[in-house]
């Protein structure tokens, strides 16, 4: 019972990690600022769970980043050509 | 026959550059090939409706975006069947974590170090590939259309809270996996 009026108030861990993702791609209402806050103030995992949640954004990041690999440009080029005759026909 | 002639020169001209795009926005080349080459084949079906209002450039990269777009929507409304059952591997019924899933405190080294890290990037890397297609996709979106969750969403036509779900689903299972494979080694 205890859990459940916590859990309306200060968030579930669960909604809380939903919340720190959907963070990142927009902007949160007033109120589930302010649950956030409070439940990380209480949430020790889910604080810990922000941080990593944020370096793993910056490592997606980097990793597509990557420069790109250099492929046969001619090849495809011919390929295409190839494909549009084919179609053609 | 004039639209032949066209295409051929066009082909010549642009695909450097719808190439770049294409990996640009996708990463993986052989896909970004295909989308290429698809681009050119709708563009000679299509090659009556090019009135020469737009450029050819800009044309081409209309029809290049519309793929592009199009290949992101088929593969985050595939349907996914582990979905339910993924959150309760993560938490208990009452909404906390599971013990075994909480998250614990990596090696004492910051973000910037971490980063650096070979390993902790291969790691990420054979995590992330290990992800459903569609939550491999999902993490990435917003990086690779540089939009923002709103504009994601409309553009695929998935539900806002649809798409945080998705993504809070990946993130766990991305971050739990790497946590097993990092630490453990």
């Amino acid at each position: 019972m205890i859990k459940q009026i916590m859990n309306k108030l200060f968030l579930s861990c669960l909604k809380a990690s939903e919340l720190i993702e959907k963070k990142m791609h927009v902007k949160l209402s007033f109120t589930e600022q302010m649950q956030l806050k409070a439940h990380k103030m209480m949430c020790e995992a889910c604080t810990t769970y922000e941080k990593q949640s944020l370096i793993l954004e910056k490592g997606i990041e980097q990793h597509l980043n990557q420069k790109k690999e250099a492929i046969d440009l001619e090849q495809l080029k011919k390929q295409i050509t190839m494909n549009l005759n084919k179609s053609k026909s | 026959m004039e639209t032949t002639i066209n295409l051929s020169l066009w082909v010549e001209t642009y695909t450097s550059d719808l190439y770049s795009w294409a990996f640009h926005k996708v990463s993986d080349s052989e896909l970004a090939k295909d989308l290429v080459q698809d681009t050119f084949l709708v563009a000679a079906e299509k090659a009556e409706s090019f009135k020469g209002e737009s450029s050819p450039k800009t044309w081409l990269f209309s029809i290049l975006n519309h793929k592009i777009v199009d290949h992101y929507r088929k593969k985050v409304n595939q349907p996914l069947a582990l979905e339910n059952q993924a959150l309760s591997d993560f938490f208990e019924a009452d909404g906390g974590w599971q013990e075994s899933r909480k998250p614990k405190d990596w090696k004492e080294v910051d973000d910037e170090h971490l980063l650096d890290d070979n390993e902790f990037q291969k790691v990420l890397k054979k995590c992330m590939d290990a992800l459903p297609d569609k939550w491999n996709t999902a993490v990435k979106l917003k990086y690779l259309t540089e939009k923002n969750g709103d504009e994601i969403c409309q553009e695929l036509d998935i539900t806002p809270s649809n798409f945080w779900q998705i993504v809070h689903r990946a993130k766990l299972q991305l971050r739990d996996c790497v946590e097993k494979n990092w630490l453990n080694n």
